[in-house]
């Protein structure tokens, strides 16, 4: 032994090999840090072994830690828990491995086992922690807490209970939330939305600033792809998260009406020139200059704002929330020099900037190639736009408006048409409306508003009389083989021919990159974007970053601000001369599982549909007034209700706030981990009966129906409530019944065994709450009381003689009261016989033990053998317990049995004293 | 009290970060029981205990007193 407690962990030489642990690092693996691994680790530990323990929770102590007290000394059980938990924290020969999870045990041929490990991340560094909690109460995620019985809500940010050793917190993240891991600017749209459900609205709209720093437009404008993937879409509909993030701004903006930060600290020498002021633009010169550089943005346009200015319309848009948006970049120092349009990057350099991102967008409109194209009347959808958005816009009462294209460019202009009182707007689109790239929601809204949809149709040419459009000649198409892109291509119907009188013609058939200044200086593709690397935007210009619809072509406004906060991490790390090539850009958690979400709340409540309110059709045309309108605070707090907080932790970050050391650490990730031991515990403990397995005792469907676990914390020191109240209205309960043996000896449930500690265990409860409630009356429903262990039949003499009461009979039923009482049926067996009924106000159900099935699956190449009730089997429980069917593995407490204390602990002695016994043989050969 | 009454745990418990507030104006008007909370809220009273339960927990609520007559504590905002 004493070798192997001084072995250290080498590597395999084999190269290719990977890296194989060759001796022994542990003596012994003890599994779970519940009563039975602690004892066994403990005593091993006192032998002199060097033991391991691992538990999958943050905290040693199992669940004996959660109990009021123990039988029949009624002793806290705190008191006798937490030495044992300090003394296996702190013992120089036991190593306690936290968070951790064992993926798989094997055995290899002298007899060693090769544990794979799993440490799961904390987020949390807890050599920092100190324990404050400070973290839970900001954190804005409620979470049923496992270590209450689930009675009351914890926090996604926790300390597992107060006694926890270690006393350090844990984050649950389950993976990054579908919401915020769609997002393409990085937007923690989960997180902004747990702040505004809970109230804080600024906290909310700075949690958004840190990613992107135009809220307002995309409150307004952003084709939302966070709702796309919501979870709760799955249900009666998404949560409204652009709805609320509307919210949140304009309130903000109200109280804020121009930032609340100056200029920040110029930290760094270098200058950085971006050229376009749209929302890419912005973006990156928004997080340079957070950055501390000086950034100025060239915008050719007389107004800054790109797209966001002159692209949108102001029904979707107010221009007013785009200025108060560009206030966020320019109260950073950032100047925005508008109608200074940009011809050379090499200039730019020449000038003085040391990078530069190039940002112009795609603010032209595509041509058609259709004859009569340069007719006076004919424009494109860029250009119609920024005129009916600038100071002089186009008067089109009683004209004839025709919009050729089907995307979300060809739907703009012609429902700005209609707002400038054209008498009559088509769009016409060339395959048929289910082929449209356009929202189909906003197709529908430009039909409600009364623009007509030609479908199949395409125009010949375009009539012109003296240079002016008079008439649009079309063609039918029909839709032939499927093209390149997987849609069917339009053909021409031969002879189809028809011509209708039109005033103006907006081609909407798709976007230009604004790059032709730059062709001669820098790689651009055939389609004019610009070449750039899609992870560092780096261009062929080594000093040049590109970015936004100038490189991606046509896209959302959310997309375009990415890389804006894209181009400021790369251009930074240029800057400062670090590698930007292979370097990673932002790397969240794996995205939660929508499936595993839904299946945590199987029954999920009903509700309507999120309302999403929209100006009358009537009203709207009638001006740019803004279609979609605002929801109040308790429709957004609402709103965020819905949220089902899919990856747990919801990247608030209030955690990072609040605590006073820097404890947390997003970005720590799952570590693997691989140890060779010689001898091995299993003490993975017990699980309790699940009373929904019982339906007519009413568990899960009356709040007054509780298990004894759920019990054994109301009595706790440490309980949920502030006393033993009953769960359904906080009343002190005064007639208090305990249904012995449920789900114990019972076939109905296939779990013929006695639980072994329901009668001692409801007893001891019995008699706290008479502690509790002096004047309360306990009825003990039962079959039979074993009061088999040193001092239990006094234990149970000392309840009869405290007045509870004993009922022999077996219960059947338990029904609910409007008052919240219950009514239990019974079988009366001493009582004269026959079936009765007794009412009380509050029914605990006295849950047995079960099996926990996991230590059966720790090795995977050499099952551990399970006895005919599945718990682990002793091969020789008189004569040699604790010794499984696999040499070298033990197995101590309940893992094997049900058991209660004072048992769990004689058997993890006896499990040691065989893992001691075992290591001294194999020491010796034999 | 039937079982169509009865909410997931994980949804009632979800609704605490909304209704803490509206729980806090109403007890800003003096201590309240739970079934004198859930009334003025409308909502369930087992509902309405799983929201004090926690904002007890994280220090916003204590409870005054000993349990009234009925059996029914009063709980008032703390400081």
């Amino acid at each position: 032994m004493a070798d192997a407690a001084t072995l250290t962990v080498t590597k395999d030489p084999a190269p290719g090999a990977g890296p194989t642990l060759l001796r022994p690092s542990y003596d012994v693996l003890v599994v779970g840090g519940g009563i039975a691994g602690m004892e066994s680790a403990l005593t091993l530990g006192d032998m002199g072994y060097k033991v391991l323990l691992v538990e999958k929770e943050a905290s040693i102590g199992g669940k004996m830690i959660l109990l009021s007290k123990v039988f029949p000394t009624l002793d806290c059980a705190s008191c006798i828990s937490t030495p044992k938990m300090a003394a296996t924290s702190h013992h120089p020969n036991v190593t306690a491995l936290l968070y951790s999870e064992i993926e798989g045990i094997t055995r290899d041929e002298r007899g060693l086992f090769r544990v794979k490990l799993r440490r799961k991340p904390t987020f949390v560094d807890w050599a920092a922690c100190t324990g404050c909690g400070e973290c839970e109460i900001v954190c804005t995620v409620a979470i049923p807490d496992e270590f209450n019985a689930n009675l009351v809500a914890r926090r996604a940010t926790h300390i597992a209970f107060p006694q926890a050793v270690p006393k350090k917190a844990v984050v649950d993240r389950f993976g990054t939330s579908p919401c915020s891991f769609t997002c393409p600017a990085g937007v923690k749209t989960h997180g902004y939305v747990s702040l505004v459900r809970a109230g804080k609205y600024e906290e909310a709209f700075r949690l958004h600033m840190e990613d992107a720093p135009l809220p307002g437009s995309l409150s307004r404008a952003c084709y939302a792809p966070c709702e796309g993937e919501c979870t709760r879409g799955t249900l009666e509909g998404t949560v409204p998260i652009r709805a609320i993030k509307r919210f949140m701004v304009d309130r903000y903006y109200a109280e804020h009406p121009v930032p609340e930060y100056g200029p920040p600290e110029r930290l760094r020498p270098e200058r950085v020139a971006v050229v376009g002021s749209g929302p890419s633009g912005l973006s990156a010169a928004y997080h340079l200059a957070r950055r501390g550089y000086d950034v100025t943005v060239f915008e050719s346009a007389p107004l800054a704002g790109g797209m966001l200015r002159y692209g949108i319309p102001p029904y979707r848009l107010p221009k007013d929330i785009v200025d108060r948006d560009i206030l966020n970049i320019t109260a950073l120092g950032v100047e925005i020099r508008t109608a200074a349009p940009v011809r050379s990057l090499a200039g730019l350099k020449a000038d003085g900037y040391d990078a530069i991102y190039l940002a112009a967008g795609t603010m032209e409109g595509a041509r058609a190639g259709v004859a009569g194209e340069d007719l006076d009347g004919v424009t494109d959808c860029m250009g119609f736009l920024k005129r009916a958005s600038g100071p002089e816009p186009m008067d089109l009462a009683g004209k004839t408006v025709m919009v050729i294209g089907g995307g979300n460019s060809a739907i703009d202009p012609a429902r700005t048409a209609i707002r400038l009182g054209a008498s009559k707007v088509v769009i016409q689109y060339r395959r048929s409306r289910k082929e449209m790239p356009a929202h189909d929601w906003e197709v529908a809204a430009a039909l409600e508003e009364g623009v007509e949809l030609q479908e199949l149709k395409a125009p010949k040419r375009f009539v012109g009389e003296g240079g002016r459009l008079k008439a649009v000649e079309s063609l039918t198409m029909r839709l032939g083989e499927p093209d390149a892109s997987g849609r069917r291509s339009p053909v021409p119907v031969e002879g189809s021919e028809q011509t209708l009188p039109v005033d103006l013609v907006v081609l909407a058939i798709g976007l230009k990159p604004s790059t032709a200044p730059f062709a001669g200086e820098l790689a651009l593709n055939r389609n004019g974007t610009v070449k750039a690397d899609p992870e560092t935007l780096a261009t062929s210009l080594p000093f040049a970053f590109a970015g936004g619809d100038a490189v991606t072509g046509p896209s959302m406004i959310v997309q375009a601000i990415g890389q804006g906060k894209r181009a400021a991490f790369f251009i930074d790390r240029f800057l400062r001369g670090e590698p930007v090539a292979g370097v990673r850009f932002e790397e969240p958690l794996p995205v939660a599982d929508k499936a595993e979400v839904v299946a945590r709340t199987p029954n999920p409540t009903p509700l309507p549909a999120a309302r999403r309110a929209e100006r009358p059709v009537a009203e709207r045309v009638t001006g740019m007034a803004e279609v979609e309108l605002p929801v109040g605070e308790e429709e957004a707090r609402q709103g965020a209700a819905r949220c089902l907080d899919c990856g747990g932790c919801s990247e608030c970050h209030q955690c990072v706030q609040a605590c006073p050391a820097g404890a947390f650490h997003f970005e720590m990730r799952e570590q693997k981990a691989e140890e060779l031991v010689r001898s091995v515990v299993v003490s993975t403990g017990f699980k309790l009966f699940d009373a929904r397995r019982k339906p007519l005792l009413g568990y899960g469907r009356y709040p007054n129906v509780i298990d004894a676990m759920e019990m054994d914390r109301l009595l706790a020191p440490t309980r949920p409530y502030n006393t033993v109240l009953r769960p359904s209205d906080g009343k002190a309960p005064d007639n208090i019944a305990y249904v012995l043996c449920t789900g114990s000896r019972d076939c109905t449930v296939d779990h013929r065994l006695c639980s072994r500690v329901c009668c001692m265990y409801s007893l001891k409860q019995s008699q706290l709450i008479l502690g509790a409630l002096p004047l309360a009356d306990v009825t003990i429903y039962y079959m039979d009381i074993r009061a088999f262990g040193k001092g239990y039949e006094e234990f149970f003499q000392q309840a009869r003689g405290m007045g509870i009461t004993f009922v022999k009979g077996k219960v059947g039923q338990v029904d609910g009261r409007p008052n919240g009482n219950l009514v239990v049926t019974y079988e009366d067996i001493e009582g004269g016989g026959g079936k009765k009924r007794m009412e009380h106000d509050l029914v605990v159900l006295s849950v047995g033990l079960q099996p926990n099935r996991d230590a059966l699956r720790l090795f995977p190449d050499e099952p551990l053998e399970a006895d005919a009730n599945a718990y682990v089997r002793e091969v020789d429980e008189d004569l040699e317990p604790g010794r499984t069917s696999i040499p070298g593995v033990f197995v101590a407490g309940t893992a094997s049995g049900a058991r209660d204390i004072p048992d769990t602990v004689l058997h993890s002695g006896a499990a040691a004293a065989q893992t001691a016994a075992y290591l001294k043989r194999m020491e010796r050969g034999r | 009290m039937t079982a169509s009454t009865l909410r997931d745990k994980r949804e009632i418990f979800r609704d605490e970060l909304v209704m803490r507030d509206r729980i806090a104006a109403l007890l800003s008007g003096g201590p309240r029981t739970v079934p004198e909370l859930a009334e003025a809220l409308g909502r369930p009273s087992h509902e309405v205990l799983a929201w004090v339960a926690a904002m007890r927990r994280y220090g916003r609520i204590e409870e005054r007193g000993k349990a009234n007559g009925d059996g029914y504590f009063a709980y008032a905002l703390k400081g």
